[in-house]
C-alpha cells in the first residue's frame, strides 16, 4: 500500500461522442491507497474520465491499465473497481442490508459471510441501526454512507466518486467530507473523487487533478496548485487570486521580474524550470494571493504600489478589501484579505493607501 | 401580493365546476348504473314482467343451479390463463422496445398499438379465419409436418376463445410493462454491473422485481377486459365455448331475465374488483422509488 506505486495509469486517453471531443490525450497516474480529486468545471471532462475507468464508457483511443495490465476492453462487471454515483443509485426495492450485500450476492458468497460483511460495512458508515429499513426512508447523507459502504464492501482496489457530496446541503456536506476521508485512511484504498467544487478538493485530496475543456491543465498537492499553478486558468480556477498582466525580465537567480501597469513587480521562481526558460519579454501574469497583499508604508522599490479601496465585505475572520491599483487607463481589481478584528478594520472605504507583496509570495503563471 | 393571490369570481365559478364535474360524472355514469343493478339483482321476474318486490332467489338459483358455477369458475380459469399468456408474450415485446433508442423505440410502440384503433368485430372475424379449418394457421401446420390434416382444435371451442383474447388483448399488457420498464433508472443497472453482476443477475435481481407493479397491473387489466368480454367467446366460442359472459348476455337478450342478469353481473363484479383490487396491490412498488 506504500504510496509511491502506481495503481492505474491512463495514457494517451482519448474520447468522442459522436464527433464531439470530449477528452483530449489524456495521461494520468493514480497510485496505491492515495486520495486523489479530479476537479474542474462542468464540462472539462472530468466525469467522463471516472465513467471511463469504471468502464461505463468505452474508450475511443488509448489504454487504462491497472497494475500494468491493459484493462481497456475488461467488462464493467469484472473490473475490481467500484463507484458512488451522483444520486446514489441505490435499489429502491432492497433494503439498506439488501443494497450493502449485492455485490457479495452476486459473486455467491455464503450467506453468513454476506451477513458479517454487511454489518461489519455499516458499521464502518455508522448505519448499523438502519440495516431494514428501504432507501426511501433514509434521509440524504444516509443514502449517500449506504451507497459508500455498498462500494466498500467487495474490497475494490478503486473507489469511485461521482460528486457524491453535489446533492447535500453545506453543513452536511462538511461533515461527509471528513467522514469520507477518514473512510478513506481507515480503509486504505484508493479514491478517485470528482467534484466541481475546490474547497471540497482542497480538503480531502492527497493530489488534484485539475481538468478544463478535456485537458489536465495540472496535477500536484493541494498546496502545489494554490502557491505554483502552472497556467492561467488553474491560477484562476483555484482558489482566489490577484493576476496582473505583463512582460517577463530577465531571470535573476530563483526570482524574475516582470512588468506591469503597477510597475516592476518580482516574483518567486524556485521549482518552475518552465518559467526560467521562458524567454524576456514573453507575455505573462504576476498571480499573488488576496492574503499575501498587504499595507506598506511607502510606494518605493519594487512590488510597491497604491490603490483605492472600492469596496470592503466583512467575510467572519476575515475581511476582503476590493482595490482599483494602478493608472485609470490599465486600471486593475485587486483583492486583498486580512484578519478580522473586533474593533474595525484599519482600512477605510475610499481611501487611497500603498501596497506591496513579498517576492517569494508571488509567483509567475505564461499567458 | 394579494391581488395576485385573488381570483376572479368567473374563474372561481369554472374551477368549483370542474371540481363538481370531475366528482359527478364517475357517481352518475359508473357508481349510480352499478347501484342500480344491485337493487334490480333483488326482483324477480314473473311471466315477462318485473317483480319489484325483494327476494334472494337470483342468488339461491346462482349457487345451486349446476349449470352456473362451473361456468363461472371455468371462466375465471380461462380467463386467468388469458392473463398469463398476454404476459408471458408481452413482456419480452416491451423488453425488446426499452432496448431501442429514441425513435424507433416510439415507433415501434405505436405500432404494437394501432390494432386498438381497429374495430374490435372485424379484429375477430379476421382471427376466427385464421384459426378455422381452412385457416392459416391449419394450413401452416400441415405445411411444416405438424399436422397431418387440418383440425378443428383451434376454433368453436374453448382454445379459440383463448386464443383469440390473448391476441385482442396483448397491447393492453404491453402498454403497462413497457412503462415500468421504462421507468427504471439507467443508472441503477449500471450500479448493478458495477458491483459484479451479469446481465442475466441484473435482469433477475433488479430489472425484474422493479417492474413487477406494471406486470401486476397488466395482468388485472387484462383479466378484468377478458372476463367482461361475450362478444368474442359468442363468434368463435360455437357450443362448447360457453363462459360465464355468453350466460349474462342471453340473461339480458334472449332469456329477458333481467334481475337474474343483474345478480350474475354483481357475481361478476365482484371478481372484477377483487382482481383490480389485488392488481392494484401488487402494484404498488415496495419501498417506493428514491
Amino acid at each position: 500500500m506504500s504510496q509511491n506505486t502506481d495503481l492505474l495509469t491512463l495514457r494517451s486517453v482519448s474520447k468522442s461522442y459522436g464527433t464531439v471531443p470530449v477528452l483530449h490525450d489524456i495521461d494520468l497516474s493514480v497510485r496505491d491507497g492515495e486520495f486523489l480529486t479530479v476537479l474542474g468545471p462542468s464540462g472539462s471532462g472530468k466525469t467522463t474520465v471516472l465513467r471511463l475507468i469504471g468502464g461505463l464508457e468505452p474508450l475511443t483511443a488509448g489504454e487504462i491499465r491497472l497494475d500494468g495490465q491493459d484493462i481497456s476492453r475488461m467488462p464493467i462487471n469484472k473490473r475490481p473497481f467500484n463507484t458512488v454515483f451522483q444520486d446514489y443509485a441505490l435499489f429502491p426495492h432492497m433494503t439498506v442490508s439488501g443494497n450493502v450485500g449485492y455485490g457479495l450476492s452476486v459473486r455467491h458468497v455464503q450467506r453468513k459471510e454476506i451477513a458479517r460483511r454487511v454489518a461489519e460495512a455499516l458499521e464502518l458508515v455508522q448505519l448499523g441501526r438502519f440495516a431494514d429499513r428501504f432507501p426511501a426512508q433514509l434521509s440524504g447523507g444516509q443514502r449517500q454512507r449506504v451507497a459508500l459502504a455498498r462500494a466498500l464492501i467487495c474490497q475494490p482496489r478503486l473507489i469511485l466518486l461521482d460528486e457524491p457530496l453535489a446533492a447535500l446541503d453545506l453543513e452536511l456536506r462538511r461533515q461527509m467530507q471528513e467522514f469520507l476521508k477518514s473512510i478513506q485512511r481507515e480503509i486504505k484504498t484508493t479514491f478517485l473523487f470528482v467534484t466541481h467544487d475546490q474547497e471540497e478538493a482542497i480538503g480531502m485530496a492527497d493530489r488534484i487533478c485539475v481538468m478544463q475543456a478535456g485537458h489536465i491543465r495540472q496535477l500536484g498537492t493541494p498546496h502545489e496548485l494554490y502557491y505554483k499553478p502552472n497556467c492561467e486558468f488553474v491560477a484562476r480556477f483555484f482558489g482566489e487570486n490577484n493576476l496582473v498582466a505583463g512582460k517577463l525580465g530577465p531571470v535573476q537567480g530563483e526570482q524574475r521580474p516582470i512588468e506591469t501597469a503597477l510597475g516592476r513587480l518580482i516574483c518567486s521562481i524556485s521549482g518552475q524550470p518552465h518559467l526560467k526558460a521562458a524567454p524576456d519579454g514573453a507575455s505573462a501574469f504576476a498571480a499573488f494571493r488576496p492574503e499575501a497583499l498587504h499595507l506598506a508604508d511607502s510606494t518605493d522599490g519594487d512590488n510597491r504600489f497604491s490603490g483605492t479601496i472600492a469596496d470592503l465585505a466583512f467575510a467572519g475572520s476575515s475581511t476582503v478589501a476590493t482595490i482599483t491599483a494602478g493608472a485609470d487607463t490599465a486600471a486593475q481589481r485587486l483583492r486583498l484579505r486580512t484578519p478580522s478584528r473586533i474593533d474595525g478594520s484599519a482600512l477605510r472605504s475610499g481611501e487611497t493607501v500603498s501596497l506591496s507583496f513579498a517576492p517569494h509570495e508571488g509567483h509567475l503563471v505564461l499567458a | 401580493m394579494s391581488a395576485g393571490v385573488t381570483t376572479q369570481p368567473a374563474e372561481r365559478r369554472l374551477s368549483l365546476l370542474v371540481t363538481v364535474l370531475a366528482f359527478a360524472l364517475p357517481v352518475i355514469f359508473v357508481l349510480v348504473p352499478l347501484a342500480i343493478f344491485l337493487v334490480y339483482s333483488f326482483f324477480s321476474v314473473d311471466q315477462g314482467t318485473i317483480v319489484y318486490a325483494p327476494t334472494l332467489g337470483n342468488y339461491v338459483r346462482f349457487f345451486t343451479d349446476p349449470i352456473f358455477l362451473p361456468v363461472f369458475w371455468n371462466t375465471i380459469v380461462l380467463c386467468v390463463s388469458v392473463a398469463v399468456i398476454c404476459i408471458l408474450l408481452a413482456y419480452p415485446a416491451a423488453y425488446f422496445l426499452t432496448t431501442l433508442r429514441g425513435r424507433w423505440r416510439y415507433a415501434l410502440l405505436m405500432l404494437l398499438l394501432v390494432p386498438l384503433l381497429m374495430s374490435y368485430v372485424i379484429k375477430i372475424y379476421a382471427i376466427r379465419s385464421i384459426l378455422g379449418l381452412n385457416g392459416f394457421l391449419n394450413k401452416a401446420l400441415v405445411a411444416i409436418g405438424i399436422l397431418q390434416q387440418p383440425s378443428t382444435l383451434f376454433v368453436f371451442n374453448m382454445n379459440a376463445i383463448l386464443l383469440t383474447l390473448s391476441l385482442l388483448l396483448i397491447p393492453f399488457a404491453i402498454l403497462p410493462i413497457f412503462l415500468s420498464l421504462e421507468r427504471i433508472p439507467q443508472t441503477l443497472l449500471r450500479a448493478s454491473d458495477d458491483l459484479g453482476a451479469s446481465g442475466l443477475q441484473t435482469f433477475l435481481r433488479i430489472t425484474l422485481p422493479l417492474s413487477l407493479p406494471g406486470v401486476a397491473s397488466a395482468a388485472s387489466f387484462v383479466f378484468v377486459l377478458a372476463i367482461g368480454d361475450f362478444l368474442t367467446p359468442q363468434m368463435v366460442g360455437g357450443i362448447s365455448g360457453f363462459t360465464f359472459g355468453r350466460i349474462l348476455y342471453s340473461q339480458f337478450g334472449t332469456a329477458y331475465n333481467w334481475p337474474f342478469g343483474a345478480a350474475l353481473s354483481v357475481a361478476l363484479a365482484i371478481v372484477v374488483i377483487c382482481a383490480i383490487l389485488i392488481g392494484e396491490r401488487f402494484g404498488r412498488s415496495r419501498g417506493t422509488s428514491v
